[in-house]
């Protein structure tokens, strides 16, 4: 079996359980929605959200939804006791890794596609250089969810984790945050090609960086 | 980890092994650490009373000779910290692990010096407490990032998983900080280059800037070395501890016999 395969099969588990007990998926699709009422009125001015604050709001309200779902993404394995097993397979710990990251990912990604409307509407903004948007978008998740998924790889089994996840996560996610509201801001604002370019570059090198570290750091840490 | 020799049943003496490791004594290491601090408040009194004060900025550049040095030994420290435990996580070795931990916080002791001199500094000059400038929000993520490392060693215990969680994100910090670092540049900013742009030029000032760095240098190292001798005095204390239980067992299963 090869670890492709090894991977897809952990995902497919993974998808089936979310998909019969959809917990975490709707706490986080709720949660994002909160978030975007409760920024509405923190930057309420004279009865209307202000259109400039969007590009902070969308990638703050991420960056919080990203990390509600995260410390549950290895609990059926750690309630179960198989975290060692699944990741003592022939091809190391990287497809349980991978697996791991993918259903985060197809998480963020969903709530994406539900958050971008809402905060559109909330917001009364419209949508300039959608395809800049979506592409940092796209960066940004990845990103997101593999740093995630080994911060809860590495926190799964530590005391007061819950507290400890932000303050793992949150400085160190901090140049994809800039680089996700700069490209934001400036996709919307119509700014030249160029001033984009060098923080879509930024974010992919952040992405490189942790989907090349992060399984690696992973295989050290768990076993 | 744990070697129990046989004799040691009998109540014998503790082997030998179990001794602190030499790192030099602890009395030579405060004498070092009073020493460079007194180095420190002597080169802050050139800088107050001898070195002349700046011809635009005033009195409130002297700041920067005391500023600096704490960036400095920021920077070392938790490079060190970051390299002690990507080696470790390689192998693990104990000296590796203690050394990384010191530096870690010594680095965060530094930090906190020049997230205070900072602002005060920026508060005469800039006429703000606080911009969001790139070596600013630089500092301040990297000190939060070390902040975690410690407070998730703190937390994990001394367990070897707790280690290699805390040790793997020490290793991440490193490349994640460079990241920090272009991001931040990109934002924007104004931090005075007062190395590169030659904003030292009387003698006085350059034999006063050199002298406070390495003083404070001198300090951090000699905490370093003194919080490293802490932390294996630690290490030796669980394994006395746990030999002196071991032996506890073994004589009462003795005496049951």
């Amino acid at each position: 079996m090869t670890a492709l395969r090894l991977t897809w099969l952990l995902l497919h588990k993974d998808l089936r359980i979310a998909a019969r007990s959809r917990e975490v998926l709707g706490f986080m699709l709720l949660f994002a929605l909160l978030c975007v009422v409760v920024f509405a009125f923190g930057f309420l001015r004279e009865g209307r959200a202000a259109e400039e604050q969007v590009p902070g709001v969308l990638w703050v309200t991420l960056l919080f939804t990203g990390t509600v779902g995260l410390l549950r993404l290895f609990a059926a394995e750690e309630e179960a006791g198989t975290l060692d097993l699944v990741s003592r397979t022939h091809a190391g710990t990287a497809p349980l890794f991978w697996s791991k990251a993918l259903l985060q990912l197809a998480f963020s990604g969903v709530v994406t596609c539900f958050l971008l409307p809402v905060v559109l509407v909330f917001f009364d903004a419209r949508l300039h250089g959608t395809g800049w948007i979506l592409l940092s978008l796209a960066l940004g998740l990845i990103g997101q969810a593999v740093l995630g998924t080994l911060a809860a790889a590495l926190l799964v089994q530590v005391r007061l984790r819950e507290a400890l996840l932000p303050l793992v996560l949150y400085p160190l996610l901090a140049p994809l945050l800039l680089g996700g509201v700069k490209v934001t801001a400036l996709a919307m604002g119509q700014s030249p090609q160029q001033a984009i370019d060098g923080w879509l570059e930024l974010m992919v090198a952040f992405d490189a960086v942790v989907v090349v570290l992060s399984p690696w750091l992973f295989g050290r840490a768990i076993v | 980890m744990l070697t129990v020799s046989p004799s040691s049943a009998t109540g014998a003496p503790l082997p030998s092994s179990a001794a602190p490791p030499a790192v030099g004594s602890v009395r030579n290491l405060n004498l070092a650490l009073g020493f460079s601090t007194a180095l420190v408040v002597g080169v802050l009194a050139w800088v107050m009373f001898v070195t002349p004060a700046d011809t635009n900025l005033g009195i409130v550049q002297k700041i920067f000779y005391f500023h600096v040095g704490t960036a400095f030994g920021m920077l070392l420290c938790l490079v060190g910290a970051s390299a002690c435990a990507a080696i470790d996580l390689m192998s693990p070795s104990e000296p590796i692990d203690a050394a990384g931990r010191a530096l870690t916080e010594v680095g965060l002791v530094c930090a906190l010096a020049v997230l205070t001199s900072g602002p005060l500094w920026a508060r005469k000059s800039w006429g703000t407490w606080w911009t969001w400038e790139p070596r600013l929000t630089l500092t301040l993520l990297v000190s939060l990032v070390a902040l975690a490392v410690m407070i998730l060693r703190d937390i994990a215990g001394d367990s070897a998983q707790g280690r290699k969680i805390a040790n793997s994100l020490a290793v991440l910090a490193a490349p994640m900080a460079y990241l920090i670092h272009i991001a931040v540049q990109k934002w924007g900013g104004t931090h005075p280059q007062v190395l590169q742009g030659g904003g030292i030029s009387s003698s006085d000032m350059r034999i006063a800037f050199w002298g406070s760095v390495a003083a404070v240098l001198a300090m951090c190292f000699s905490l370093a070395a003194l919080r490293y001798r802490t932390l294996r005095s630690e290490g030796q204390i669980q394994l006395l501890r746990l030999e002196l239980s071991a032996r506890e067992l073994r004589r009462n299963r003795k005496e049951a016999a």
